[in-house]
């Protein structure tokens, strides 16, 4: 039998300019990756968070450092105490309840939380569509001094909060940052269990 | 037609060595789908990382750069190792470029995203801090980078026979995943630090990655795709679907304790040893997968280069050599008094094999060129 020429297709394997030969391993790879592409987050959106703070619950912010989350939001991300342990440069937590997110990360900074907010604002450039207030102090209750400043736009209202880690030689410990976002005209639901969620951040003991 | 000559034509067919390798096939559903991949990804790289590519160029540069050079000892071993019936470096090309922007960018990174958040949503946000990476990546990575050689199927179908070149093609596909995931690793360091000493984060995971991917994708997907094709059965005589699911589900073990070393170790001295004796088990796995997969590849060298011993052409220690592993190689060195030589004549006899497969068994003035290629390293007219 001869063998027919490089790209020749025989007519009654052909649809729509396509070898239906071809087929198989093509629509194997096309159903896996769609599966893989769109399924598992279809399936994801499909289940509904059920991992509520409890009243008495910390969560872990690493070395020993901790906070108390508001009760009755989602934990979606991070870790209680008592749990794996969290790593206070790698930290991510989100915490979400209907129309607005605290988020707290971690991260290794040399200087002073004032510093560290400003990059961290530096790094997300103008893309933020909102008017910023200035910054203020903040005093946890555990003694721990950070910066914090409000956000409004048309997306909603927020804080932004920057701590260095520890009371004694700040510049050099771990650097954390609170986000609070909110949707139009939910931030003052929320105001009470945010700021009690800063109040209450604490450094490792001894720090 | 002799029993040698015989088998040599039946080698050739069954191998399909010497076959072209075409990227661009129209009438091929699977380029089309290789497109689709490869675009989405890209897609993917432009719209997550484009917008701050300019605050942690930096980090990119850097990155780039290490692993850039980090790939270059990757590339020599891996084409030691494409050898036998070897594959064509346009289609191990394209291996690479699925495995370093369809599998990553594609499908790993939203499937990545939706399946951990299901393990936290499942099993809690601690149990997701222990598992959720070793029960997400191992699935979502190896299918993504096998889909890549299910399309080079479809791509090559004639090249695409053995589980040793599922072995290579793996490797290829593997090291491009292993490659573009570091650079993105560097990327999400610095985003970590907010970009404040981008260069700092880029060596420090440098150093971290680039020692951790010896044991990386590189070899999980040169056992998974290995397993592949056994399962798949491409090759008559390797067909064994139990075979191929064990490898495979091997791989993807080996995968999950690389994810989740902490969780398994439970922190303590075993956090610092279990690396280490991963290590050693992953790679005596890799070099058995290896002996067992080129099996039919040293037979089918062995077939092709037949009726050349029986000609005299090739000798049988160098035939033993060529078709061998690194015993064989090993004494076809002391046969020949030396390391230089053994080399020269190893590769003119693979050259005299491609040669034969290429032009499907008839002679030609390039085998006669091979064949005096051979005579003249041997030191004989």
């Amino acid at each position: 039998m001869r063998e027919e020429p490089r790209g020749w297709v025989p007519v009654e394997h052909r649809w729509f300019g396509l070898d239906r030969r071809t087929f198989t391993p093509a629509l194997i790879t096309l159903v896996a990756a769609l599966v893989l592409v769109y399924g598992l987050p279809a399936l994801n959106a499909a289940i509904p968070w059920h991992n509520e703070i409890r009243a008495g619950d910390v969560l872990d912010l690493g070395d020993g450092a901790t906070a108390v989350p508001p009760v009755g939001w989602q934990l979606e991300a991070g870790t209680l105490t008592g749990g794996a342990g969290a790593n206070p440069t790698s930290l991510q937590v989100l915490l979400a309840t209907g129309g607005a997110t605290i988020e707290l990360r971690g991260a290794a900074f040399d200087g002073t939380a004032r510093a560290f907010l400003e990059q961290v604002l530096r790094s997300e450039g103008d893309r933020a569509p909102a008017v910023s207030g200035a910054f203020d102090t903040l005093t946890t209750d555990a003694g721990l001094v950070g910066v914090v400043r409000s956000t409004t736009g048309p997306g909603g209202d927020g804080v932004d909060a920057a701590f260095k880690m520890a009371t004694v030689a700040p510049d050099t410990a771990p650097a954390l940052v609170v986000r609070v976002q909110a949707s139009p005209g939910q931030f003052e639901r929320h105001r009470d269990e945010v700021t009690a969620l800063l109040r209450g951040i604490a450094p490792e003991t001894g720090r | 037609m002799t029993a040698a000559k015989a088998a040599q034509l039946s080698a050739i067919e069954e191998s399909g060595w010497g076959s072209p390798f075409r990227f661009v096939q129209p009438h091929n559903a699977a380029f089309w789908v290789y497109l689709v991949g490869v675009g989405g990804g890209a897609l993917a790289v432009l719209r997550d990382f484009g917008p701050s590519a300019e605050f942690y160029a930096p980090a990119l540069t850097g990155g780039l750069l290490l692993f850039g050079l980090y790939l270059i000892p990757w590339l020599l071993l891996l084409r030691h190792h494409n050898r036998f019936t070897s594959q064509p470096a346009g289609l191990l090309a394209t291996g690479f470029v699925w495995g370093g922007i369809a599998a990553p960018f594609w499908i790993a990174l939203p499937a990545n995203g939706a399946l951990l958040e299901i393990w936290a949503k499942v099993g809690g946000t601690s149990f997701a801090a222990d598992w959720a990476a070793g029960l997400t990546a191992p699935v979502n990575e190896e299918f993504g980078k096998a889909l890549g050689l299910v399309l080079l199927i479809g791509l090559a179908p004639r090249l695409v026979r053995s589980s040793y070149d599922g072995f290579v093609i793996g490797a290829f596909t593997g090291l491009g995943f292993q490659v573009f995931e570091d650079v993105l690793y560097v990327y999400n360091g610095a985003a970590q630090a907010y970009g404040a000493n981008q260069f700092g984060t880029t060596a420090q995971v440098f150093l971290i990655r680039g020692a951790a991917g010896i044991v990386s994708h590189a070899l999980f997907s040169a056992i998974f795709c290995a397993g592949l094709m056994w399962a798949l059965g491409r090759t008559p005589a390797e067909r064994s679907v139990p075979r191929g699911v064990l490898t495979m589900l091997t791989a993807m073990v080996f995968h999950f304790t690389w994810d989740d070393l902490s969780g398994l170790s439970g922190g303590g001295v075993l956090a610092a040893v279990l690396p280490f004796l991963i290590a050693v088990v992953e790679l005596v796995v890799l070099f058995a997968v290896l002996r067992r997969a080129a099996r039919q590849e040293r037979a089918w060298t062995r077939d092709l280069l037949g009726p050349e011993v029986d000609a005299g052409f090739v000798d049988p220690v160098l035939l033993d050599a060529v078709s061998g592993l690194r015993k064989e190689n090993k004494a076809y060195r002391k046969h020949v008094h030396g390391r230089r030589k053994a080399r020269h004549l190893v590769e003119a006899a693979h050259d005299l094999a491609h040669e034969i497969a290429r032009a499907g068994g008839v002679d030609t003035p390039r085998i006669e060129h091979a064949r005096s290629e051979v005579r003249r390293l041997r030191g004989t007219t």
